[in-house]
């Protein structure tokens, strides 16, 4: 009997040894922010990004996200802000194409929630980043859900005359949902 | 007087046409200003300027309609039978013309899914649900074709308001004009056979 658990326990050992690696279904799956222009809010996305998750709520030390994302897929509904945002005064894809993020640690917060510390890369900047994580698994797959608030500033985004924030806020929430499949 | 009179419009009426009449012209230079500037925060703040001017414009008319439609208008000063039918048929379209072009604004900033504050005051809400751009192409081609039917329609206007005073030397504008003393002997004079 003891034999039986001990030899168990030791087929647990190396799944416990790297979480567990996911599949992003990118048609279930988004990443969107939503900033406010001209006092009212307005939301928009990245149609193109590349998510490599690996994830297991019960093993948080070996979790880890790797995002890169195609900043001129970006889409906002207006066909005039969505020329303008991969223009040199905003996300100034020629010279930045992609954004990456990626996480440094894992952690608890204050009410048991999941927060992922990483660094953001993003028009040549680079900050470090929390993101509160959720993750509701789903038959064999799982829902993750992502968020964090930047300030747009911090990265140069809307730089010169396009700065004031009573006409672009500063602070952009960020969501990503993504669909994960074994 | 606040309200019309048997020979002329009173000072709300007046007020309507002068104030409206005014916002219009300076819209019409504001709007062909504009869409020349470069993409610059300028341009997005002017927009909203000719945004809010527009909307202004809008309640005017609607607000002027129902004071018209509920007073009775001065009599009509006798000319011939074709002059008095192209005022009517020109005052008709004015009407129409100053209640499409805002509606046709608002439609083309709704479809093109662009924010709408009222002199930042106030959210005006939008008549389509988001982006739509075939509303949009056909909206803003919409606004630019009234405007230009609006300013032929405004010069007719006009010059026939002064072809009847310099001219006609009828009471025509007068009445549109607020009562000085001058204009009172005037229209007593002219009321003598």
């Amino acid at each position: 009997m003891k034999m039986r658990i001990v030899a168990g326990l030791l087929l647990l050992l190396p799944l416990a040894a790297y979480a567990r690696a996911w599949k992003v279904d990118a048609a279930h799956s988004a990443l969107t922010f939503a900033g406010t222009y001209q006092g009212e809010k307005f939301e928009g996305r990245f149609k193109h990004f590349d998510a490599k998750i690996n994830y297991d709520p019960t093993n948080l030390a070996q979790a880890k996200f790797d995002v890169t994302v195609d900043i001129a897929s970006v889409d906002t509904s207006n066909t005039e802000r969505d020329q303008a945002l991969p223009g040199k005064a905003f996300f100034d894809t020629a010279q930045f194409p992609k954004a990456h993020f990626v996480t440094m640690r894992f952690r608890k917060g204050a009410n048991g929630e999941v927060l992922a510390d990483g660094t953001l890369s993003l028009r040549g900047v680079g900050k470090p980043v929390t993101l509160a994580v959720k993750f509701a698994p789903q038959g064999n797959g799982a829902e993750l859900d992502v968020q964090t608030t930047l300030k747009r500033l911090d990265f140069g985004i809307g730089s010169g005359d396009w700065a004031d924030t009573s006409m672009i806020g500063n602070a952009v929430t960020v969501h990503g949902h993504l669909a994960l499949r074994p | 007087m606040l309200r019309n009179t048997d020979t002329h419009w009173g000072s709300v009426a007046q007020a309507f046409h002068w104030l409206i009449a005014a916002l219009i012209v300076a819209q019409g230079a504001i709007g062909l200003t504009m869409v020349e500037l470069g993409m610059t925060p300028t341009k997005v703040r002017v927009f909203a300027l000719h945004k809010s001017i527009g909307l202004t414009i809008l309640a005017l008319v609607l607000l002027r309609l129902a004071w018209r439609i509920t007073q009775r208008a001065p009599r009509e000063v006798p000319m011939p039978h074709w002059q008095l039918a192209s005022a009517r048929l020109s005052h008709f379209l004015l009407y129409v013309l100053i209640l499409a072009l805002p509606f046709s604004g608002w439609l083309f900033n709704s479809a093109a899914n662009f924010p709408l504050e009222w002199f930042g005051v106030f959210h005006v809400p939008s008549l389509t649900r988001g982006l739509d751009p075939v509303l949009k192409a056909f909206a803003l081609r919409t606004h630019v074709v009234l405007f230009w039917v609006l300013v032929a329609v405004v010069v007719i206007h006009a010059a026939a308001a002064l072809w009847h005073h310099f001219r006609q030397r009828d009471d025509v504008l007068l009445r549109m004009l607020p009562m000085t003393q001058k204009s009172r002997d005037l229209q007593r004079q002219r009321a003598l056979p």
